[in-house]
């Protein structure tokens, strides 16, 4: 019962209170620092630069210098501004994409979690059924239908086909809190599905579920990126995988361009690892005792 | 548990079928004609031949049947084990040619996933232990869950490949050999073909893992029984032992649920190889509008995951009986 | 977690040597050089460039054929050799026309496939009447063949509903002869898409063995023209590796894993200066053969690219040089106004080429532009079609091919420069081949008129009638010339040593400048780069040493297989 009164009394002061650890956790200032700062450029260097990403400049392959800050591809293309546009396009991708699979795996995973019986089981056999549809193999068939592929589309199938990891965790989770006591307590109260659902289930497992966020926000970077470099990435602009793709294709490592394959890489490894950093750090605000390990 | 077990089959087959029927309509949804294209490939130039041949093969292939009548066809050749005839590798059938590719997949992903496993969930129940490891475990393994599957490998393979010269970039083995023979010199060469593909495949699996496994054991050693346990006057170990063992529960379930992710990530990877398995195999087949080799793998792949997803099934019902209880108990 | 591994990665291992046991050799007789499991690296040739998939047909009469099927195992009738543009007899011995209507080939004497039996005239007579069966590729030779006679053991006799020389040529170089004897045990559906697996062969070489990414022939003992010419295959072994990636290709050869790449590998010419390691056709740009013609191909169905004139201005407009120099570095060359290709230079016609040939100039383009009646009247830049309809073109290229996503680019951007309004816009693969097949589409870039023995291929390709609901293989523009079409049709009934067989080829030349219905932009190269490594003396442009050096489908047949006699060890 304790517990039970500690999770549910969220003053607020308790939310300034982690606020305030929030911005004293250096994890959670480095993580975020990273990862907003490649949004800045993502969504700033593309209105200043003047160059477009397929721009041709005289000088090919060079090597990074002041005036092409990441040198330029075999064509002449400037990898900076390639990199600054694909970013943009990563982020959008990575919020659309996981926020649509978030919604559904956590209405999906709730909903069968906690009713169980035939709902749990019309839900799991469609979460099922997704799931076993090995998500990158059905983007992939789903794209080449696409004859004009940009990032909305490929977010929201992206989104449409990666939510039943989510769905099945948190009923997973879900299953093993709703015997606990204190949801019997609250059963036995007379309170309804979905207040229990949000007021007593919920909260226990809030850093799972903002590791989903995270997860799915990443998973969906990561997914994007796949699906560009196998050549099924935007048609009609640039992206991080596809820059790996084409550098790949133009025989990048073996003419030494290095810089031309390790900078859309090491953006999505710093974003979605940024995430991942920043998750860790709110985690330790949202359960006070790991801050005291 | 059998009325648990029945249900869970059951459940199974319905999303057999309805993966096989959208297995089946998806393909047939794909832009552009094969044949023609496969026509095309061959560089069968004259056009009065092209038309003949196009008309023949429409027929061969049971393209020109209604598409009810074609969905009962794929049905009935299912249950024969013929999966159709692969268009790029024609007149191979398409399940001679998935067969030659699985060995290469099943050797990289099997050992990758396993291996990654238990590797990540050892280092992740560790690293929750002390914070000393924590700080450098953890960083590692977002480092590494956060690299694009592709990206690792292109770094392996250019440091490993083209910089250093150490591991060969193509094949599953050398290509001096005539094909793959009981030797140790071939055995040798096959694994120094294997070796950075599956190590790329590892790596980004295991930080996942050791991250999963460090979150869920802090998160029930935060739990209330852990709590009460400890107020109780338990041992520590104890209380950690069960934090284990309800950790490791949706870890089990995500290895199921990882499969898929690792097989795009296997995919990825075998393409910067040119490692002959499943994946390059996915790529030629859309590359080439081959949707018969298309439903093949993806028929095998959704196989393999079926089974996957039963077998941790019940592990999951070993290690957590509770479970059982809420799927057959009252709730309803 | 050490051991585990191991174990793991053994298991793993012998699980693909287990899956082994379903590969197989082929039939050829030396047992010493069959049951070889590692091939020798100094007398064994690594190629790559020319299989797109696993080698799965062995059956050269169906559509599919593996590397080095027609050429290394089974044999033509003739060569033709690009360089001299003649016929050179191969199996047979020699032909002629010995009426309007009669062709007469005889064999040579002592051929033997490689299972002992003799290749004989019947074996002739058998593969050209297979063509009766649908789904041959080669059928249409019996829309003009009438019947084709066994004369004697080494004798053929074909009779014709219309002399057809050039398209009889193309068919003598294309069609390998296949044995009675094994064929004739098939089922019908096996002749048309069965795999023939362990083909019986009278090539220099024989299949050893093959997996999903390479196939492997080996050196026959008693291939006939050791004897009858003289020639000797270097190579013991014949490795052809399926395509990967230009990353890896590029990394085999550089490394001399592989001794001949037949890929499109960007950025191949800054390897290839001051490397003697490397050999290409040219040794100076482009390096390589041109094979093919890259053509603009504008929908001719469709205002404004229904107006002839129209399209001379695009021609104008485009610059040639900056795709060459900017986009391929220079290894392919930029197409002459007609369109053909280098190897018929002799057929180009000056007068026709001057008067209304085209090159990069902006201004004429312009010109011809307002002469024509194209204004821009609404001041946006762009000219609008002569009814006064804003003009918005898209040109297509697939997704992925980035050579020409760039050469795209390059050459909408010039036509946007003299204000024709034309975006490029990049569609999946097998999109962008049904709107060209089905005529749904606005321009196009194609490039599927190749090397072949005579311009009439080109002229095919372009001028083709009837127009269908959906075109394969050649008049993708959709243009309506009857007097074109009849043309060729001419041009294919006439011989090559008939006075009017260049006459004919002019007059073709200058209707295809003057209605312009395609536009030749780039030479597409016979890419090949060689290493030194292992094997020298690689086929040239200058000397005698001049076949192409290429593995791909049909070049054998082209003289290609020269390029194995005269290949030469290294140290």
């Amino acid at each position: 019962m304790t517990t039970d009164a500690t999770l549910k009394s969220d003053s607020v002061g308790e939310s300034r209170e982690r606020l305030y650890f929030a911005f004293r956790n250096p994890k959670v200032v480095i993580g975020l620092a990273i990862v907003l700062g490649l949004l800045l450029v993502g969504l700033i260097a593309p209105l200043l630069l003047s160059a477009e990403p397929t721009q041709q400049f005289d000088a090919k392959s060079a090597s990074p210098s002041g005036e092409h800050w990441f040198g330029t591809t075999y064509f002449g293309n400037d990898v900076f501004t390639q990199f600054a546009y694909g970013i943009r396009s990563s982020f959008m991708v990575g919020a659309l994409g996981g926020g649509i699979a978030f919604v559904i795996g956590l209405t999906v995973g709730f909903t069968a979690g906690y009713r169980g019986g035939l709902v749990d089981e019309f839900l799991n056999m469609l979460t099922n059924v997704v799931l076993v549809l090995p998500a990158l193999v059905v983007l992939i068939v789903l794209s080449t239908y696409l004859e004009n592929r940009g990032p909305v589309s490929q977010a929201i199938i992206i989104g449409v086909f990666s939510w039943p990891w989510v769905a099945r965790a948190v009923r997973a989770q879900t299953f093993t809190l709703r015997n606990r006591d204190y949801v019997d307590l609250a059963k036995l109260s007379g309170k309804r599905a979905p207040q229990i659902i949000v007021r007593e289930v919920m909260p226990n497992m809030a850093s799972y579920l903002l590791m989903s966020v995270i997860l799915l926000f990443g998973g969906a970077i990561l997914f994007a990126a796949m699906l560009d470099f196998i050549g099924l990435g935007p048609t009609d602009s640039i992206s991080l995988g596809s820059m790996m793709q084409q550098s790949m294709a133009w025989s990048a490592l073996h003419l030494g361009l290095w810089w031309w394959f390790v900078p859309p890489g090491l953006a999505i490894t710093a974003i979605v690892g940024g995430l991942y950093i920043t998750n860790v750090g709110l985690d330790e605000v949202f359960n006070p005792k790991l801050r005291e390990m | 548990m059998g009325r648990y077990f029945r249900r869970k089959l059951l459940i199974y087959g319905v999303t057999f079928v309805i993966a096989v029927t959208i297995n089946f309509a998806i393909p047939r949804m794909m832009p552009g004609d094969p044949i023609a294209r496969m026509l095309a490939q061959n560089k069968v130039s004259n056009v009065e031949s092209a038309a003949r041949m196009h008309a023949y093969y429409n027929d061969l292939f049971g393209l020109d049947v209604p598409l009810w009548q074609q969905y009962l066809n794929y049905w009935g050749a299912l249950f024969q084990g013929d999966l159709g005839v692969s268009l790029f590798a024609f007149p191979s059938p398409v399940s001679s040619v998935v067969l030659d590719a699985l060995p290469y997949t099943l050797g990289l992903l099997l050992p990758a996933i396993l291996l990654s496993w238990f590797v990540g969930n050892g280092l992740g129940a560790i690293a929750a232990r002390s914070k000393w490891l924590d700080n450098t475990a953890l960083p590692v393994s977002y480092l590494l869950t956060a690299v694009p599957y592709m990206w690792l490998a292109i770094l392996l393979a250019w440091v490993g490949g083209v910089i250093l010269g150490w591991f060969p970039v193509a094949g599953g083995y050398s290509f001096s050999f005539s094909g793959p023979q009981f030797s140790w010199n071939f055995i040798v060469d096959a694994l120094h073909h294997w070796f950075l593909p599956f190590l790329s495949l590892f790596l980004v699996a295991l930080g996942g893992w050791a991250i999963g496994m460090r979150n869920l054991v802090i998160y029930e050693l935060e739990s209330d029984y852990s709590n009460y346990m400890q107020t109780l006057g338990a041992p520590r170990r104890l209380v950690r032992r069960y934090a284990f063992r309800n950790a490791m529960l949706p870890q089990i379930s995500g290895l199921a649920l990882q499969l898929g992710v690792v097989v795009g990530g296997a995919l990825v990877t075998e393409v910067v190889f040119a490692y002959p398995g499943l994946g390059s195999l996915v790529l030629d087949a859309i590359q080439n509008q081959d949707f018969f080799l298309l439903q093949g793998i993806l028929l095998f792949i959704v196989i393999g995951v079926l089974v996957f997803n039963f077998l941790a099934d019940v592990v999951y019902v070993l290690v957590d009986p509770r479970t059982r209880l809420g799927l057959e108990g009252g709730a309803s | 977690m050490r051991h585990p591994r191991t174990a793991v990665a053994i298991a793993a291992a012998a699980v693909m040597a287990l899956a082994a046991c379903t590969d197989d050799g082929g039939g050829g007789e030396d047992p010493d050089d069959l049951s070889i499991d590692q091939f020798p690296r100094d007398e064994t040739l690594y190629t790559t460039g020319a299989a797109w998939g696993p080698p799965a047909d062995w059956n050269p009469v169906s559509g599919g054929e593996v590397t080095g099927l027609r050429g290394l195992g089974y044999e033509p009738l003739y060569l033709f050799n690009p360089n001299t543009q003649e016929m050179e007899p191969w199996l047979a011995e020699s032909g002629e026309w010995t009426g309007d209507l009669t062709y007469q080939a005889t064999l040579r004497d002592g051929i033997t496939w490689s299972d002992g039996e003799q290749l004989t005239a019947e074996d002739v007579k058998y593969t050209v009447e297979l063509g009766q069966l649908d789904g041959v590729p080669y059928s249409n030779v019996w829309d003009w063949l009438e019947s084709v006679e066994v004369v004697d053991d080494l004798t053929v006799e074909f009779t014709f509903l219309e002399a057809r020389h050039q398209e009889w040529d193309n068919f003598l170089f294309n069609t390998t002869i296949v044995p009675e004897h094994v064929f004739s045990e098939y089922s019908e559906d096996d002749i048309v898409t069965g795999a023939n697996e362990d083909p019986v062969v009278s090539g220099p070489y024989t299949v050893h063995s093959h997996d999903q990414d390479r196939i492997a022939w080996v050196k026959r003992d008693d291939w006939w023209a050791t004897e009858a010419l003289g020639l000797e295959v270097q190579p013991t072994y014949i490795v052809d590796i399926v395509n990967t990636s230009n990353e890896v290709t590029l990394n085999m050869l550089m490394q001399g894993e592989v001794d001949l790449s037949n890929n499109f590998l960007p950025g191949i010419s800054d390897l290839l200066e001051g490397d003697p390691n490397l050999s290409t056709y040219f040794s100076e740009p482009p390096y390589m053969a041109p094979a093919n013609t890259a053509m603009l191909i504008p929908n001719t169905t469709m205002e404004p690219l229904d107006d002839a004139e129209f399209r001379r201005a695009m021609a104008f407009a485009i610059s040639p040089g900056e795709i060459v120099d900017s986009v391929y570095s220079g290894i392919v060359a930029e197409a002459n106004p007609t369109g053909l290709l280098p190897i018929w230079e002799n057929y180009y016609d000056q007068e026709a080429i001057s008067e209304s040939g085209f090159q990069f100039e902006p201004s004429e383009a312009v010109s011809v532009l307002e002469e024509a009646g194209y204004e821009d009247s609404d001041g946006d830049g762009f000219v609008e079609t002569l009814s006064g309809d804003p003009v918005e073109l898209t040109l297509n290229v697939p997704a992925g091919w980035t050579d020409w996503e760039e050469a795209a680019r390059a050459i909408a951007s010039d036509l946007r420069d003299v204000g024709i309004n034309v975006t490029e816009e990049f569609l999946d693969a097998g999109a962008v081949d049904e709107a060209r097949d089905s005529g749904e589409f606005e321009l196009v870039l194609n490039n599927q008129s190749g090397i072949t023995n005579s311009p009439w291929g080109h002229y095919r390709y372009l001028f083709q009638l009837p127009v269908q609901d959906v075109q394969t293989g050649a008049n993708f523009a959709r243009f309506e010339s009857q007097e074109a079409w009849d043309l060729t049709q001419q041009l294919a009934a006439t011989a090559t040593d008939d006075p009017e067989y260049a006459e004919i080829i002019a007059d073709l030349q200058r209707i295809s400048l003057e209605e312009m219905p395609s536009i030749p932009i780039w030479y597409n190269g016979a890419w090949a780069q060689a290493s030194n490594a292992v094997w020298t003396n690689w086929p040239t442009q200058e000397g005698d040493n001049n076949a192409y050096p290429v593995t791909w489908n049909g070049f054998w047949t082209m003289g290609s297989i020269y390029m194995l006699t005269e290949l030469e060890p290294a140290g």
